[in-house]
């Protein structure tokens, strides 16, 4: 039959599409952390031997340690302050009709079409004017904006599917507002806030695009480190560092996969 | 995000010491975007429009630096070397995104989930991690150059970076994600029984996919395409490192003109040019689905 030639054709080329886009997808990582396990001075390939002699040069640099760990603090302060910030807003925009709501809406979420290389340029200038360039505060403030729309849209998304009547019973029985909120609608809505919480944690964890900009010599973020080395020489050090990025990426995406499953940070 | 779920009580129905709830609830982070996010960028608009090299002590106004922009073919070259690669990424991305997205969607979650953090890890891993990741592959000692010389397919080892095609590859493996979990989303809304009515009527599968399929998958195909080419014309980390000197993209040259060269207002308008390119795209696009594609049933659903 004509038609089982072309269905044939299309599963076939649709199978090895398939099998070449995840193969590709996944080729950066794995070949950075195969590299990182090379006993040699030099990054050549095949590899001269295993060895995790880089991953101890890494741990005990306190220039990658040091911005290690500068990533993680500046990543969980920007993601308690969007989560904060996101959840405000979300909560406005999903239960109160207010004048220039949708406006609002369209401004939270346009941190994510604006980009980088224009809001780092003009974050950096403004900074300058009012006295906050190279500092931490500026850096954090530059994160929990593009964190912002990741928030907004995933609790927004949480909040519009929550079942209204379970905060109206709890109402009924004489429970006062706050309580609701933190008796009903935040456990209900916990799936929601932790896929937030983590997605923008991630983002601002491996974020290099904004902080290249805000914070080349005042806070050095990982990122930023390894950009800054690569441009200069690279060696297998850089290979374990980043090593170190992609564990902490992928434990990341695996622990949030067990909580609340991974469909739900898309 | 469906309007009915707000409760018929209009604006101001609630209020603490006099102020209506929601503005409690929204000023810190109207605050933070009107200060950190619109400011700035009016604040790049003055810059740009300084008459001078450098915004230091400048006054005045002028438009000589967007007349600069346009009028050097050198620039004008790089911004239509921009958008070329831009519209070649996003339809790259296109055809090796959408059978995954499709076959995303109709899998069992049991299947689908493995596939799925395949394809959100190197959308949440460092952007430097992947690009450093591709520097190895690519380079001159990388294995692709030793699979080469080690099969005798060439004699020496080949220059694989600092070509357009190394960049092409490195911004489609970066912005793919984007446009698999776009047509996963879509896709999953398509009823299957449409596809098995098809069928049953003896269409094939090329036939379904392109009248059944296609235009309803439309809008999250063209939403995809959208992001993707925009993310593309304003990368400037992948153009840098994989391109060198080679390939310049509009990106680049603006952390160039002003990380490097310090010529802030000329840096500010090219950033301009980006900004209102990537608006224009964004805008003409919406515009068109929701012309094109909503009912006016639907459309009011989704405001």
């Amino acid at each position: 039959m004509r038609v089982d030639l072309i269905d044939r054709l299309m599963q076939a080329s649709g199978l090895c599409i398939r099998f070449f886009v995840y193969c590709t997808l996944m080729l950066p990582a794995v070949i950075v952390v195969a590299a990182s396990l090379t006993a040699d001075n030099t990054m050549a390939f095949p590899p001269a031997g295993l060895s995790w002699r880089w991953y101890s040069a890494a741990v005990d640099s306190p220039q990658f340690m040091g911005a290690l760990w500068a990533s993680v603090r500046l990543a969980s302060v920007a993601t308690c302050l969007s989560m904060l910030l996101g959840f405000c807003s979300a909560f406005a925009i999903n239960r109160y009709r207010f004048p220039g709501r949708n406006q609002f809406q369209t401004l939270a979420l346009s941190p994510l079409v604006v980009p980088m290389v224009v809001l780092g340029l003009g974050l950096l200038q403004f900074f300058a004017w009012i006295g906050l360039n190279q500092s931490y505060v500026g850096l954090l403030i530059g994160h929990t904006l593009i964190m912002l729309p990741y928030v907004v849209r995933t609790l927004g998304t949480g909040l519009a599917l929550l079942d209204r009547t379970l905060e109206e019973a709890a109402q009924n029985l004489r429970a006062r507002p706050l309580t609701v909120i933190r008796k009903v609608t935040l456990p209900l809505m916990l799936p929601s806030l932790i896929s937030a919480a983590v997605f923008a944690f991630v983002t601002s964890f491996g974020n290099v695009t904004l902080s290249v900009f805000l914070g080349m010599t005042g806070t050095v973020t990982l990122p930023v480190q390894i950009f800054t080395y690569v441009e200069s020489s690279y060696d297998p050090i850089l290979a374990a560092v980043s090593g170190i990025v992609i564990a902490v990426t992928l434990l990341i995406i695996l622990a949030i996969e067990r909580l609340v499953g991974v469909s739900r940070i898309v | 995000m469906n309007e009915t779920t707000a409760p018929a009580a209009g604006p101001g129905a609630e209020r603490i010491c006099g102020i209506p709830k929601w503005l409690l609830l929204v000023a810190p982070a109207a605050a933070l975007l009107a200060a950190f996010l619109v400011a700035p960028l009016v604040g790049l608009v003055r810059t740009s429009l300084y008459p001078g090299p450098t915004s230091f002590e400048s006054t005045g106004w002028s438009l000589a630096q967007y007349r600069d922009f346009f009028s050097d073919w050198y620039f004008v070259d790089v911004l239509f070397q921009t958008f070329r690669i831009g519209v070649i990424v996003s339809v790259i991305s296109l055809v090796l995104g959408f059978p995954v997205g499709y076959s995303l969607a109709r899998l069992p979650p049991a299947q689908r989930r493995w596939r799925l953090i395949f394809v959100i890890l190197p959308l949440t891993l460092s952007l430097v991690v992947v690009v450093f990741g591709w520097l190895v592959v690519l380079g001159r000692n990388g294995i692709v150059n030793a699979a080469l010389t080690g099969l005798g397919i060439v004699e020496s080892p080949q220059r694989l970076l600092f070509t357009e095609g190394a960049v092409i590859l490195v911004l489609v493996q970066q912005f793919l994600p984007f446009m698999i979990l776009s047509v996963m989303s879509v896709v999953s809304q398509i009823d299957p029984v449409l596809e098995q009515a098809a069928a049953n009527l003896r269409a094939n599968r090329f036939v379904t996919f392109r009248r059944v399929i296609l235009p309803l998958a439309m809008p999250g195909i063209l939403s995809g395409m959208t992001l993707v080419f925009i993310l593309t014309i304003s990368a400037f980390i992948t153009p840098r490192l994989i391109g060198g000197n080679q390939i310049q993209m509009l990106g680049n040259i603006i952390y160039e003109q002003i990380v490097v060269l310090l010529r802030w207002p000329f840096g500010a308008a090219m950033s301009l040019v980006l900004l209102v390119i990537t608006l224009i795209t964004i805008t003409a696009v919406n515009g068109y689905v929701a012309r094109r594609f909503m009912t006016p049933r639907s459309r009011e659903h989704a405001r």
